[in-house]
């Protein structure tokens, strides 16, 4: 792969979660020292199973041991990470509000910009079409001519458009895909309902990794990802999506991490 | 690391870290002769040790005919971190525990049944010198806990400390049948016995099985309920031992020598478990763990599983059964007997003298 001080920075921040998970959290401290694991190696002799990658599945029935000796949360995030993706979702600098559409996602996205507030609405909410409050505060901040952003799956980013009023203009929207429903864009954010938001199609049209809080690693066992900034719950190498075979390059344009499923 | 000491016979003391290092040789030997308890067993010593803070170090006695003794030592530190061990033993101040952490009440020393009294002094002695040599000069010492009698004299010596802690409570099984066993306890504590298992027997929301290498066994539901158990008492001082890991029980609850009971609710809730670790010796009856009456538990669980381990000795005329230590009230009104046992501590300066 690519040489650059970015990538090196990059990877040595995967290193570190990899040791501190290895020192820290019980998961891995039992998967990785009976059974081995690659890139790094931490016990000679021993390379697991997928390099040490575990399923997303395994890791979400066994969340309870994510958590760091010292405690922790060991509840996931499912909206981690958007904040830091929407602008080079967009191309917009902010939104005055920002609408997660998904079941899973339960808690409003935090770290947006000031100005931005955020808010989840279920599904079935949207589709309804009834007396719900953040679709009245989606309507009120359309009337007042202001930036809506709604972010979920296709068919729920079309009920909620189809559930606003006619005259009003239609709400910005990025869809976010799972890791094995990749699409080609326009817009497009990838997104797992365990580790987050992950990364970001960009204008070059590839498929970007958040680098700055994400790691993500060709195994056999398909692409793992690693998310870098939390520590508990503490998720390294987790093969999402069951575990979708991938590469890993650099953006020539971009000179970023990429993938291609 | 090699220790030779020519008093008497060639000695080398070795160190295996079972984390990393195949069984020292000649253990297979040494385990056939000696038949140590079940956690003795290299394999779950690489579990445990990957799992602890404070893993344990493997160090064998060898003469020319094979390894003399074994013992088992932790590496401890004064600072409790919340973190495993790191994989190579860092300098700094520590001490050493010659102990199974999960023996209560038995010493971490297993030796060949024709080594005492001198050849195992010198033995023991060559064990220390390898781990102050191993350890550098942050260790402070050795701490040797549950000692018997018998190995009072061997551990002893000029510069030691030794003092008579918590006793542990042992059945000797001279009963003929379990009715026996019953005849010699209080007229209430029997009624009190025969009641519980009568109760627990005809309950039909309790699930019961209990037997050797339970395949069958939740060991992650059973790390739990111990962990949760271990938490509802405050912690003892100087207790250097980690949470138990559901790998080391998965493993450990396999053996055929260990025996397990579990009681179950219909719903599939483990409500309490206790394992039985058999020996030709020392049966010990080791974990036991069980959910609070707040929480869904049932009474008189822990009287009925004495009941059960007691009927199996006796059945299969095992010489007698270690409780460990703690509860010694109860424990004697069920028949056990207190035996003295002792801690001694061997400061950096007198180590391997």
């Amino acid at each position: 792969m690519w040489n650059s001080l970015a990538y090196r920075l990059w990877r040595a921040a995967y290193l570190r979660a990899v040791s501190s998970a290895f020192a820290t959290v019980p998961l891995y401290r039992e998967t990785w020292a009976l059974h081995g694991r690659t890139d790094p190696v931490l016990v000679p002799g021993k390379t697991g199973s997928n390099g040490g990658a575990l399923p997303a599945d395994e890791v979400r029935r066994r969340l309870v041991d994510t958590a760091p000796l010292a405690g922790g949360s060991t509840e996931p995030d499912p909206a981690r990470g958007l904040a830091f993706l929407l602008t080079r979702a967009t191309q917009r600098p902010s939104h005055r509000l920002v609408v997660v559409v998904d079941a899973e996602v339960t808690r409003p996205p935090t770290g947006l910009p000031r100005g931005s507030r955020g808010c989840v609405l279920h599904p079935d909410a949207a589709a309804s079409a009834g007396d719900e409050p953040v679709l009245r505060e989606i309507v009120d901040t359309l009337r007042r001519g202001e930036r809506v952003l709604a972010v979920g799956e296709d068919k729920n980013l079309d009920a909620l458009s189809s559930a606003l009023p006619a005259e009003l203009p239609p709400p910005d929207r990025v869809p976010h895909h799972r890791i094995d429903r990749l699409t080609g864009g326009p817009f497009g954010l990838l997104h797992d309902p365990l580790l987050g938001y992950l990364g970001v199609l960009r204008d070059c049209g590839r498929w970007h990794v958040d680098r700055r809080r994400v790691h993500v690693r060709e195994t056999t066992g398909g692409l793992a990802f690693t998310v870098l900034e939390r520590t508990s719950p503490r998720l390294v190498d987790v093969l999402v999506g069951g575990g979708v075979p991938g590469e890993v390059h650099a953006c020539p344009q971009h000179a970023s991490p990429v993938i291609q499923t | 690391m090699t220790v030779r000491i020519t008093r008497t016979t060639v000695t080398d003391a070795r160190i295996c870290d079972p984390r990393v290092d195949p069984a020292p040789d000649g253990w297979a030997e040494f385990a056939e002769l000696t038949r140590p308890h079940a956690v003795w067993d290299p394999r779950l010593l690489r579990i445990e040790g990957w799992l602890a803070r404070n893993p344990p170090l493997l160090v064998t006695v060898h003469d020319a005919d094979g390894i003399v003794a074994a013992l088992s030592a932790l590496v401890c530190r004064p600072a409790r971190l919340p973190r495993y061990a790191p994989r190579r033993t860092r300098r700094g101040p520590m001490w050493v525990e010659v102990s199974q952490p999960w023996l209560s009440g038995l010493p971490g020393i297993v030796r060949r049944p024709t080594v005492s009294g001198h050849r195992l002094r010198v033995a023991v002695r060559a064990a220390e010198s390898t781990l102050a040599r191993r350890l550098g000069p942050g260790l402070a010492g050795v701490f040797y806990r549950g000692v018997g009698p018998d190995l009072l004299p061997v551990l002893s010596g000029r510069g030691r400390v030794r003092r008579r802690t918590d006793s542990a409570a042992v059945l000797d099984n001279t009963f003929a049948d379990t009715d026996e066993w019953l005849a010699s306890l209080s007229k209430s504590r029997r009624a009190n016995l025969r009641r519980q298992h009568r109760r627990t027997d005809a309950d039909p929301s309790l699930r019961i099985r209990g037997g050797p290498g339970r395949a069958d066994a939740d060991p992650e539901a059973m790390a739990d309920l111990l962990n949760e158990h271990r938490a509802r008492f405050p912690a003892q001082t100087g207790d250097t031992r980690s949470p138990i890991a559901a790998p080391y029980l998965e493993a450990f609850v396999r053996r055929p020598d260990v025996h397990t009971l579990t009681y179950h609710d219909t719903d599939g809730r483990l409500l309490a478990l206790n394992t039985l670790l058999d020996h030709r010796d020392v049966v010990v009856k080791q974990h036991w763990a069980a959910l609070a009456p707040d929480d869904g538990g049932r009474q008189g669980l822990y009287f009925d599983a004495y009941m059960r381990a007691v009927r199996w000795c006796v059945a299969h005329r095992r010489p007698r059964i270690s409780a460990g230590r703690g509860k010694l009230d109860v424990k004697t009104s069920l028949g056990f007997t207190p035996r003295d046992v002792y801690g001694v501590i061997a400061p950096r300066p007198v180590m391997g003298r």
